[in-house]
């Protein structure tokens, strides 16, 4: 199996067995759920991603895409769930281009197992999968060594706990759909507000036969207080001993330019 | 060595490490460490700050009480009066604030208390706080074999009537300044202090081209910029570090004594 | 007078540490500098205390000492110059700019400050207790040699127990002359012309070694003093802040200022010609 180049493994462990700190992993301190319902199910996570007890990203997306009807949270290090899941994802793919069927839950399940099996626990994820396929309603969860559970409703992260109380007092059989996305919204605010590891805001993903609804920051329960006064500089605060200035102009020399408008997500900022 | 590796001082220690990492010898690399079982300490995080104005000053502190990935509680203060004639501390003129271990905090606040009490009652008269500043050092350093995991931040109005912030290292070692953050997000709010406050960095727009710009002059803040500067440090705190939250409580120490409040935090 | 110096006095180690701090409540001397110590409740406290406080052992122990510094100190014609930085550092983190590592032991006599600040701090207080208590006894000043060697004797009675310092004591009496004493927490004291202690020691003795002669003019020695600082800061990352420049002689100590580096840098640079390693030129 290719793609991971394990070159630097003997010296890193010497420089670590030496006293040197190795480099931190953004892991997600994280509260992911799902939980079944009367004609599917809802998967849904916190938005906070942690470096030791700094928040890295305070509004990440922690649910992943598999297939059209096959949605994945991840908890555990947030590169391994990215990639873990994306890798998955293609191999799905092909999967159902050459069987010429829909990708199934159990498939995904068994093939994210396998691979994390393969790697004894070093690859970090942590997964609830769900999804709806020709046989009916799923829902798994995989941990980073390979195995596997099914259940009616889930929890896992740190935060899992917290949500898991929430599930345990107020979980019913047959759920509606706008029930199950209460609940599980309720659990992921219980690791929210009471596990540090999570934070900020509730994703929440609800697939059924027809279709997956995806309501990214479904809740905001943690909206930024405004400063109370402005920070911005007069300009000629900062000293400067040496200026150039390189005009657009002269930058076309060596690169073709041209305009773009900026797009996508803007970050909060102050000021 | 390791001040070459690791990137951020924030983020000290490995987050992760290797299970099985070979040693030349086994008992010397496992051993030093694992040689003690006695591990007396732990880290309930949160945050402190303190800072002096001409004739005030301001000591503040987050409410949140924490170990690993757990609240413990949502109000524990951090930011005590220190040497009243009462209990309730009515009559007090210091305030001491501590941060890390939560248990050694309020072993040292409680023996303070008692000090600059027992110092009323033979002199009749409040310690003033250079005194207790220089009690405190050396409260801290008799335990300087076995040491309190404490940041501490005292502060009062010294002989003139001039704010005085006092901080200390957990062994004792101290020194008067205008401001001081301590605890889980010292390092997010010092330098947001040393900028604002201390004004580090900033120099008078148009004062002068390269070397010749003048640096911005240092003048004492007033009450009200400072409640601001306090509110807003920990508002950006909170956002950033997980171990922050859930409340503000704030003494302010004048001449007509001190004035607590409380604010809240967000809660995630 | 006899009282007093009975009740201040005690025998350098104190065997007996009580547990319960009531005691020192009531006890108004024993509030004071003692030599009573807590210890932790293990057979071996100094590898427990390594362990919990030694941030280049374990990384991440939860105490972290604030450490790193250059002193200086050296003697010429005109008496002492004594000269250091204002950093502390906590791991990789810089505590203060503004710590003042000259300790004015008395106003006769100067202590410099290197390794554990807490440590520094507290004995050389202590220092300043014993020889106001000599002059209380023996009524005349005590020389820099005693006064070196009680804090010799004191750090070499705690060897082995965690203390971390690396001081030096500068003074001027009529029988010594100026008088220049290194001590560190190992029990080495040394008597010399010339030291540099800490993380930017060897910086600083690059510069001052080159330049340093005994008929120094007091002009050119406090300049000497500043640039070899400034050397070291320049250089060593765990000094920098302020140049901290005292000059001692027979009549007492003189403070020459507390003045930020950067300005002092910049200065040096452009008026005389150094650093010219660093530009401000864009590439």
């Amino acid at each position: 199996m290719p793609g991971f180049d394990f070159s630097n493994y003997n010296r890193n462990a010497a420089l670590h067995a030496r006293g040197v700190p190795l480099p931190k992993a953004t892991s997600t301190g994280t509260t992911i759920v799902g939980c079944i319902f009367d004609g599917g199910v809802v998967i849904a996570a916190d938005t906070r991603a942690t470096s030791g007890p700094i928040v890295a990203d305070k509004n990440c997306e922690k649910l992943h895409y598999i297939a059209p009807q096959i949605w994945c949270a991840g908890a555990g290090t947030a590169a391994d769930t990215e990639f873990t899941t994306s890798l998955i994802s293609s191999q799905l793919e092909l999967h159902s281009l050459s069987t010429d069927r829909k990708p199934r839950v159990v498939t995904c399940m068994t093939m994210l197992k396998q691979h994390l099996f393969r790697y004894q626990g070093h690859i970090g994820a942590y997964l609830v999968v769900a999804g709806v396929d020709p046989t009916g309603t799923h829902l798994f969860t995989v941990h980073a060594h390979g195995s596997t559970d099914k259940l009616p409703y889930v929890t896992m992260g740190s935060g899992s706990l917290a949500a898991m109380s929430v599930f345990e007092t107020q979980w019913k059989g047959s759920l509606t759909e706008q029930d199950a996305v209460n609940l599980c919204s309720e659990a992921i605010q219980a690791g929210i507000f009471n596990d540090l590891g999570s934070g900020s805001n509730v994703d929440v993903a609800i697939i059924t036969k027809d279709k997956t609804t995806l309501k990214r920051n479904h809740i905001k329960p943690n909206e930024r207080s405004k400063k109370l006064k402005s920070y911005a500089f007069e300009r000629g605060t900062t000293a400067v001993l040496k200026e150039k200035i390189i005009t657009k102009k002269e930058l076309g020399r060596f690169v073709d330019i041209e305009e773009v408008e900026p797009e996508g997500e803007k970050m909060d900022v102050d000021t | 060595m390791s001040a070459l590796f690791s990137q951020n001082p924030l983020m000290n220690g490995p987050n992760y490490s290797f299970s099985d990492t070979p040693v030349s010898h086994p008992n010397e690399a496992h051993g030093e460490l694992r040689e003690h079982r006695f591990n007396p300490y732990t880290d309930n995080g949160g945050s402190t700050l303190a800072i002096a104005g001409a004739d005030f000053a301001i000591v503040a502190g987050d409410t949140r009480l924490t170990s690993g990935y757990s609240i413990h509680t949502r109000y524990s203060p951090k930011v005590f009066k220190i040497g009243g004639t009462t209990a309730d501390q009515k009559d007090a003129t210091i305030v001491l604030s501590v941060v890390g271990f939560a248990a050694d905090g309020t072993a040292l606040r409680e023996r303070l208390d008692a000090a600059c009490k027992m110092y009323r009652y033979r002199h009749g008269k409040p310690m003033s706080v250079n005194a207790a500043a220089k009690r405190l050092s050396t409260m801290l350093y008799q335990k300087r074999f076995f040491p309190y995991y404490v940041y501490a931040i005292l502060a009062g109005l010294d002989e003139e009537g001039k704010g005085a912030v006092y901080s200390y290292d957990p062994v004792g070692s101290y020194e008067r300044e205008m401001c001081r953050a301590g605890g889980a997000a010292a390092s997010l709010i010092m330098p947001f202090l040393d900028n604002q406050v201390n004004f580090k960095n900033q120099h008078i727009p148009g004062s002068g081209e390269g070397h010749a710009i003048q640096e911005r002059e240092k003048k004492p803040l007033l009450r009200e910029q400072v409640e601001i500067l306090v509110k807003d440090a920990f508002d950006g705190a909170v956002e950033r570090h997980i171990e922050v939250g859930d409340g503000l409580q704030m003494m302010v120490i004048t001449s007509q004594g001190v004035e607590e409040h409380y604010l809240p935090l967000k809660k995630d | 007078m006899d009282t007093l110096v009975a009740r201040y006095s005690r025998p350098t180690y104190d065997e007996t540490v009580t547990e319960d701090m009531e005691e020192e409540l009531l006890d108004p001397v024993a509030s004071g500098l003692s030599l009573k110590f807590a210890m932790p409740p293990v057979a071996q406290p100094s590898s427990w205390l390594r362990s919990a406080t030694d941030d280049r052992m374990n990384p991440d122990c939860p105490i972290k000492i604030a450490h790193g510094t250059t002193t200086l100190a050296f003697r010429f014609q005109g008496g002492i110059i004594v000269a250091t930085d204002s950093r502390a550092t906590s791991g990789d983190w810089i505590a203060s700019q503004t710590v003042k590592k000259v300790i004015e032991i008395n106003d006769k006599m100067l202590g410099t400050m290197a390794g554990g600040a807490a440590d520094c701090q507290y004995w050389l207080a202590w220092l300043g207790m014993q020889c106001r208590l000599h002059e209380l006894r023996h009524k005349r000043r005590i020389s820099v040699a005693a006064a070196s060697k009680i804090l010799a004797n004191l750090v070499y009675s705690y060897k082995n127990m965690g203390l971390s310092m690396g001081t030096m004591c500068a003074g001027v009496t009529k029988e010594e002359g100026p008088a220049l004493y290194y001590i560190d927490s190992d029990g080495t004291r040394l008597a010399g012309n010339l030291f540099c202690v800490g993380s930017g020691q060897t910086f600083a003795y690059g510069v001052l070694d080159a330049e340093y002669k005994y008929d120094l003019s007091v002009e050119d020695a406090l300049a000497l003093g500043s640039r070899s600082i400034l050397a070291a800061t320049h250089r060593d990352a765990y000094s920098g802040g302020f140049i901290n420049l005292y000059h001692v002689k027979e009549q007492g100590w003189e403070k020459h200022g507390f003045s930020d580096t950067n300005p002092i840098f910049w200065k040096t640079k452009l008026e005389k010609g150094e650093f010219t390693n660093v530009t401000s030129e864009l590439v």
